[in-house]
């Protein structure tokens, strides 16, 4: 008799090995909480691109959007934790979400085994053409004058440029009037128009309109300048070093899903962003890849628990996510 | 003139590349598929073939995407004639008098009419993407959320012309609509609305389920009511093809409905879903005999379609000149712009014109292919319509079920489209036409968006409607319609009453 | 006063039900002010509106003739949605390979005319040739067979 058990265990342990030796074994799901054709979308393919080919199965975007990403991630961590369910979430799906929802399905720190940092992109506070101030310096000063008569544009509750922007106004103390939009192409629409007066949001989305010359950019909000925009001031070159923020991307697996399965993937993502093609793409939507030391899960882990306790103070200063 | 001949020669000559037409076919054979798919729209499968364009070239890549969009416009009509399912919401006034006119035994006539108006229609627009590209983005810019509510309401107002029936349900089943498109989450605060607690509402309810149930499933189940009566092929099918009378009817329907829809789709956050409506309004106006239409007039049909094609190709000059997409679809072409390296905006035309002026030749190539394309397949169809019913059906709920899937992959959603499915059969009973319904939700939740988009701007101020002169003039074409529309039905009415007494 | 439309007056009654639920849903919801409208204002003033046309409708059904009721049939519509649950319920757990024939089997009871042998045969061909379009030809993620634990195709 025990001899058969040691057999079977010897069986299982065999099977086991062999079964996580072989992940993966088909195709990967990596669902993008956001409608196709955006920043996170197009990083999730972009790094999901070279990723499939290190573990030589395709990786599939599903695109799950909805209430800023919150539906998408739900359904992700409610998935089964066997590595063919993955998700790409992101400062606001990761950090945001607990202050902005009330009713979150999902807890951002205990819900998910990170995978690793995939790429971030920075916030810019742009403002339309005709704005009077041509300078950070000169903004801060109009807004705190004029706070409640400004109109600032965003994407709706939940998004990235909401996000950012509240952080901006719980800075200043200031509370101007918040206009939704049904995503950034309309609010980026109608500050061209000079309908609304300005808006903070993800250099992928306003490079073009900068360059064109049919907004202005006052400020990029990370250490260094982008190569993207060299002459866009940095916040802390403005005088407003405080507002330091980037959208990071990040992609998360299940709570429960083998470590040797998550090991394997972050091999993947980190191999994917050493990559010179994969970087120069990245780069040139004008993101931002992370270095060596902050592509592990733990500095995922990490990260995600620091971001989730600031938001919930810069919303609680703000009083509420409106 | 001289920039433009060169600009279009440069165009051409990168569009005629063996590698872009084989594109171009792709794109608009894939499309014209999705378009007649019901439940699968252009979106889910742009998305879908997004990573297969990453070996191509960017403008290859690009011209097989825009194929698709506008392919999908065609395959459309297709299912509204056919079945009357609308595939897209600018489908849904095709059905009108699309499918009364392949009830008559003229499916085919109505396939060609709508083939060869989209013709005509990307043709002139694609010439006006060509010429005025530019000057037209000022115009879309002086379109701010005041003007866009005024433009909804105008819209609605048109809705209510649409009606075959009694003017009074109609406006009532309009107002539903409204009131469907309220249902989710709210894009200001984030609190849930109508959704009575329930998760998978949390977005609103999807135009395919509600267009699938209400009208594909509904349809069904009455034509179950009645063997007699129905739906499909009553008559022997007659004609193919239209007949030089039928072509003389539509020309000048399909200038009108060129002209309308080139200029709605123009303007940015989907002003072509209401080329269409407007289209149709105008041609029931106009018509000597206007109760002729919802009953297979074909002016019905050559208006609309024209006005639908050339939205879709219109809607196209804000992504090219400024880089903002107006819809999602368009949002769906930046992102694969983007992917590629491409990035849009008010540079493309200067920085890349070998995309843009490529783009161009190739709709104009495209709407070309589709026209070969699809009349031929027009005696497919019409020999599709002879399937016996009781095999015919299951193959639509079939079908239809996995399209429903396959937008959001939740299996609610094929529920949702049962419990609509139970409703439109309702509506029928009760006798109330679901077109106004569909109606109202499409331009319901654009128009309270930029009502309350407007209101916060203007800071409660109601006279921003009428003080800014676009707006109130789109208000003062809404009051007139409906005015027009209203008084004759009451003066019947009364007399309707009087003489029974 | 005799009813003269019967339809109308049922449809009339059923848009102030319909605009009476919308109303009770709604309750929560703040109405704000002009300046901030509240996420309340729209659908209230929308069901307040449906709900004084179909309050318009039951009036005109007493004053203009119109068409009676019509029998409501219950084969048809009952068996179109068990179809539809039907493949609710078993396109995750079972795949199209099943779900795709349940629905057209279970769709053919509603019609009289059904031969049972050429619509199983049918509504297995429409699946396959619908698994070769959509997962194949659209490339569209819908589970094609799934045996719980064994395989996922």
């Amino acid at each position: 008799m025990k001899k058969a058990m040691m057999v079977l265990t010897a069986l299982a342990f065999g099977l086991a090995s062999v079964a996580l030796a072989a992940y993966p074994e088909r195709p990967i799901t990596m669902i993008v909480p956001f409608a196709a054709g955006g920043p996170t979308d197009i990083t999730a393919r972009i790094v999901g691109e070279h990723m499939s080919r290190t573990l030589g199965q395709q990786i599939v975007i599903e695109n799950v959007a909805g209430a800023g990403g919150t539906t998408g991630i739900s359904r992700a961590a409610a998935s089964t934790a066997d590595g063919y369910t993955i998700m790409m979430g992101h400062m606001g799906t990761h950090g945001a979400a607990p202050a902005v929802y009330p009713n979150l399905k999902y807890n951002p720190t205990k819900d998910f085994e990170p995978v690793g940092l995939a790429a971030g992109t920075p916030i810019l506070v742009v403002t339309r053409k005709d704005f009077p101030a041509n300078d950070l310096k000169g903004f801060v000063a109009h807004v705190k004058a004029n706070g409640p008569k400004l109109n600032e544009a965003h994407a709706g509750v939940g998004s990235v440029s909401h996000t950012t922007c509240t952080l901006l106004h719980s800075i200043l103390g200031v509370q101007p009037n918040r206009v939704a939009y049904r995503g950034t192409g309309p609010a980026l629409n109608d500050l061209v128009a000079g309908q609304v007066d300005y808006m903070c949001d993800q250099i992928v989305n306003l490079t073009p309109q900068i360059q064109g010359g049919t907004i202005k950019a006052l400020a990029i909000a990370t250490a260094e300048r982008s190569p993207a925009l060299p002459n866009v001031p940095t916040t802390k070159e403005a005088g407003l070093p405080e507002f330091q923020v980037s959208a990071w991307n990040a992609i998360f697996a299940p709570r429960g899903t083998p470590k040797d399965v998550v090991a394997r993937l972050n091999d993947a993502l980190v191999k994917a962003l050493d990559d010179a093609n994969t970087r120069k793409r990245l780069l040139d939507l004008g993101g931002d890849v992370p270095d060596r030391a902050g592509r592990s899960p733990d500095a995922l882990a990490k990260l995600v628990q620091s971001e989730v306790a600031r938001w919930a103070k810069v919303f609680k200063q703000v009083g509420g996510a409106k | 003139m001289e920039g433009l001949v060169g600009n279009l020669t440069l165009g051409f000559a990168t569009a005629l590349s063996w590698q872009n037409l084989g594109l171009a076919f792709i794109g608009c054979l894939v499309g014209t598929l999705v378009g007649v798919l019901p439940g699968v729209g252009p979106i889910a499968t742009i998305t879908m073939l997004l990573p297969i364009t990453f070996g191509i070239d960017p403008v290859g890549a690009l011209i097989m995407l825009a194929g698709i969009y506008y392919g999908a416009q065609y395959g459309g009509s297709t299912t509204a004639i056919l079945v009357n399912i609308p595939g897209e919401a600018t489908a849904v006034v095709t059905t009108l008098d699309g499918h009364q006119m392949a009830r008559q035994g003229r499916a085919g006539v109505a396939l060609g009419i709508a083939a060869l108006g989209s013709f005509f229609a990307g043709c002139v627009a694609t010439l006006v993407i060509a010429g005025l590209a530019q000057p037209l983005t000022r115009l879309a810019l002086l379109f701010g959320p005041a003007e866009y509510f005024s433009l909804m309401v105008m819209g609605l107002a048109f809705a209510v012309v649409l009606a075959r029936g009694p003017i009074l349900k109609a406006i009532g089943m309009i107002l539903v609509g409204v009131l469907l498109s309220t249902v989710g989450t709210d894009l200001d605060t984030g609190e849930e609305r109508l959704t009575f607690g329930y998760g998978p509402l949390a977005d609103g309810i999807d135009f395919a389920v509600l267009a699938m149930g209400i009208f594909g499933f509904a349809e069904v189940i009455r034509n179950l009511d009645y063997q007699e009566t129905r739906s499909v092929v009553v008559r022997a099918i007659g004609r193919i093809l239209p007949s030089l009378a039928d072509l003389a009817r539509s020309a000048a329907p399909i200038l009108r409905g060129t002209l309308v829809g080139a200029t709605l789709g123009i303007l940015p956050g989907n002003g072509a879903v209401l080329g269409p409506f407007a289209s149709y309004t105008l041609e029931k106006r106009l018509a000597r005999d206007p109760s002729r239409f919802g009953r297979g007039a074909i002016e019905g049909v050559a208006g609309p379609e024209s006005a639908n094609n050339a939205g879709a190709q219109t809607s196209f000059i804000p992504l090219l000149t400024l880089g903002i997409p107006p819809n999602a679809v368009m949002a769906l072409m930046v992102g694969a712009m983007t992917i590629h390296g491409i990035v849009p905006g008010p540079m493309v035309m200067t920085k890349n014109p070998t995309l843009f002026w490529g783009m161009i030749a190739s709709m104009w190539i495209g709407n070309l292919m589709l026209l070969v394309i699809n009349l031929p397949l027009i005696g497919l169809w019409v020999k599709f319509l002879t399937v016996p019913y009781r095999l015919m059906y299951p193959a639509i709920l079939v079908f239809s079920c996995i399209g429903i899937y396959s937008v959001r992959n939740a299996p609610e959603d094929v529920i949702f489209t049962a419990v609509f499915a139970i409703v439109g059969y309702a509506l029928i009973k009760l006798g109330f036409e679901a077109a106004p319904l569909l109606l109202g939700y499409v331009l319901g939740r654009l128009m309270e968006e930029n009502l309350r988009r407007a209101l916060s701007i203007a800071r409660g101020d109601l006279m921003t409607f009428v003080a800014r002169p676009v707006s109130a003039g789109l208000l003062a074409v809404a009051v007139i319609v409906l005015v027009a529309a209203v008084v004759p039905a009451v003066r019947k009415g009364r007399e309707e009453a009087f003489k029974e007494e | 006063m005799r009813v003269r439309n019967p339809q109308d007056l049922l449809a009339g009654l059923v848009l102030v039900g319909v605009a009476l639920v919308a109303l009770w849903a709604a309750g929560s919801l703040s109405q704000g002010r002009l300046g901030a409208v509240g996420p309340g204002m729209m659908p209230r003033a929308t069901a307040v509106l449906v709900g004084a046309v179909g309050a318009l409708v039951v009036l005109s059904a007493f004053v203009a003739p119109g068409p009676r009721l019509e029998r409501w049939s219950v084969r048809g519509p009952f068996f179109v949605c068990l179809a539809l649950v039907a493949f609710a319920v078993t396109i995750r757990w079972m795949g199209l390979l099943v779900a795709g024939p349940l629905v057209a089997v279970i769709s053919s009871a509603a019609s009289p005319e059904t031969r049972i042998k050429e619509i199983l045969v049918f509504g297995i061909a429409v699946t396959a040739f619908s698994i070769a379009l959509f997962k194949y030809l659209l490339n569209l993620p819908i589970p094609v067979l799934v045996i719980p634990g064994v395989i996922v195709l």
